[in-house]
């Protein structure tokens, strides 16, 4: 069997051979159809619905829309709504992975060096449970903590400076509190995925390094990094995928129209046109512009990653 | 310290430094989950607080004045109710069936011998990087003739890329040697699988059914794309219209939100995410050692 892996039998591919190798395995695609049959309604239809970007499509008889082209995509990037609405997302996503990257990486590092259990153990509840609350909670603790007379955090900001704020529509405010409340929810959730990796370092290297003088400094530099390594290349291929989304639940349960300016993002955008408005087409174009981004971006990045390191997703 | 350091054996000798980084080190950590834990606490405490004291506002670090009069009107509101049995149907049929789709397809992906199995795969990969969006869904769903069915809430979501590839990168590490005994006793692959690989996964189903579960119970968006009928909403759905309508809500309910009926929006609001978050925070300390193992075997690459 094991040489059939380098060298495989004369007609391996041959109809024949591949409908007797069907056959065996009838039972295994058996297991497999309820998730095809999944995967191309779910899945691939949504896909293939992309095709009304190119097209004008009348949502009371869609048998009857025109083929347009690139019309919704020309009128995507002339009109003076989008191209606001990109920046800001890139400018919102860009921060939230610039600053809420780092973290995670030093949280699971420092926990590494807890060494009571029953503390860590503790911790670590602590710190994954905002991940697993919804955005409707976290946006109603937010908007009780900020609320204009009685929020916690408004009372404490107004004593500082003495003038009363209202972050929730304040442009200059939003942003970063989009920014601090996402890093707040998702940085346990990091932290985990590292300390996963970490904990699956062997101990011996460790030892090692102790007989040679090495500090706990040291270790964690020239042991525990360079072993995280592919986990943290990992995470920052998959958070380029989502540089074009920068957190439609997050706001699109904080947004206000006053806040339009600095918070509207692709997703709230396609959102509002799409379902709102019902410009299927338009915003079809809009939400497929996204799709097609991330995907070259993903591409890309994991390409250099493979290049210089290998280490890619795939 | 010398004498210390021989009698402790193999213990490493601590320098001063990192003397000062383990406190350092533990109370960061105290002061992390305190953090993590005040804003759901504060909520907590202010939900059961009196009305006068809510309306000065501030942290509420313990009850002020306590009460339940918040709680007794919230559930007056006949859609929490409504919100509940729609959550709890969703979650429990979406997280059973969808494990039981994502295990069934990853382990038939799990068999290098599986004729186009790695072309499956790699469609499967697709899903996860490129995404048909919200508007070609929503039309999806139309045409399905699914809105305002709670089956919209359910269907999407049953299968995702991530779950098949963490579920099939466990399956692939269960030795083949359970498959080939069984197969020379004449079992087929699908009694294989029923029989003998679920209960060897039992750990990472859990996974599987911790994702899911979290994923249907906290799912907002599909009840305001899908479902237009108020008694059909999800419980998210039902906490957001408490959140941002809450007059009207607690009116239709035949409450009036006034600080003489000892209730005033902030607590109505602060009550209703406290009753959301409740049932989270029961399962959570359950399903929380699972995590890590569900991590560690997603991190393993697809």
């Amino acid at each position: 069997m094991a040489a059939s892996k380098e060298k495989k039998p004369k007609g391996f591919n041959s109809p024949a051979v591949i409908w007797k190798d069907m056959k065996r395995d009838r039972w295994l695609y058996f297991l497999l159809l309820p998730g095809i049959v999944f995967f191309v309604i779910f899945k691939y239809m949504p896909i293939f619905g992309l095709r009304i970007a190119f097209m004008d499509y009348n949502q009371y008889a869609p048998e009857t829309s025109t083929w347009v082209g690139m019309k919704h995509f020309v009128r995507l990037f002339t009109t003076n709504s989008f191209v606001p609405v990109l920046i800001n997302t890139i400018k919102i996503a860009g921060l939230k992975l610039l600053i809420g990257f780092p973290f995670p990486v030093i949280l699971a590092l420092m926990l590494n060096e807890v060494t009571n259990m029953k503390f860590k153990k503790a911790a670590q509840t602590f710190l994954y449970l905002p991940h697993f609350v919804s955005w409707v909670i976290m946006a109603g603790i937010v908007m009780n903590l900020l609320d204009p007379t009685t929020g916690a955090i408004t009372q404490v900001l107004s004593k500082l400076t003495g003038s009363s704020v209202n972050v929730l529509t304040d442009t200059k405010l939003f942003v970063p509190m989009l920014i601090i409340s996402d890093v707040y929810k998702e940085v346990g959730w990091g932290t985990i995925i590292y300390f996963a990796a970490i904990s699956g370092i062997d101990p011996q290297l460790y030892e090692a390094a102790a007989i040679d003088g090495a500090g706990k400094w040291k270790q964690c530099l020239n042991i525990t990094l360079p072993s995280i390594k592919p986990t943290i290349i990992i995470m920052l291929i998959m958070n380029t995928g989502n540089i074009l989304n920068a957190g439609f639940d997050q706001i699109f349960m904080l947004y206000t129209p006053t806040v339009y300016k600095v918070a509207d993002i692709i997703d709230t955008y396609v959102f509002r046109m799409g379902i709102v408005k019902a410009d299927y087409s338009f915003s079809t174009a809009a939400g497929m512009f996204k799709s097609i981004v991330a995907f070259i971006l993903v591409c890309t990045v994991n390409e250099i990653a493979k290049r210089t390191d290998n280490d890619s997703i795939w | 310290m010398a004498a210390k350091n021989k009698t402790a054996g193999t213990a490493i000798k601590k320098s001063t430094p990192e003397k000062v980084f383990t406190i350092f080190n533990y109370a960061f950590f105290t002061l992390i989950s305190i953090i993590m834990i005040i804003p759901f606490w504060h909520v907590l405490m202010m939900s059961l607080s009196d009305v006068n004291e809510t309306m000065k506002g501030g942290i509420f670090l313990y009850v002020k004045g306590f009460n339940v009069d918040t709680y007794s009107q919230v559930f007056k509101n006949p859609m929490i109710w409504t919100g509940f049995a729609t959550a709890i149907g969703v979650t429990l049929i979406g997280t059973l069936g969808g494990t039981l789709l994502t295990a069934m397809m990853a382990y038939a992906l799990s068999k290098p011998r599986l004729r186009f199995g790695k072309v499956l795969m790699v469609l499967v990969l697709f899903t996860m990087l490129f995404y048909g969006g919200t508007v070609p869904s929503y039309l999806l769903m139309k045409n399905l003739r699914l809105i305002d069915n709670r089956w919209a809430l359910i269907l999407p979501g049953l299968i995702s890329a991530y779950n098949v590839i963490v579920m099939r990168s466990f399956f692939s590490s269960i030795s083949d040697s359970f498959e080939e005994s069984a197969k020379l006793d004449g079992a087929n692959d699908v009694t294989i699988f029923f029989r003998i690989i679920i209960p060897l996964s039992k750990a990472s189903i859990a996974t599987i059914v911790l994702f899911n579960a979290v994923m249907y119970w906290n799912d907002y968006f599909s009840t305001v794309l899908y479902i237009n009928s108020t008694d059909k909403w999800a419980l998210q759905a039902v906490l957001r219209n408490m959140l941002t309508n809450t007059q009207q809500a607690m009116q239709q309910a035949g409450v009036n939100v006034r600080a003489s009926s000892n209730v005033t929006a902030e607590t109505i609001k602060a009550g209703s995410v406290v009753v959301a978050t409740v049932p989270i925070l029961i399962i959570y300390p359950f399903l929380q050692k699972y995590f890590v193992k569900g991590v560690m075997i997603g991190g393993v690459k697809g």
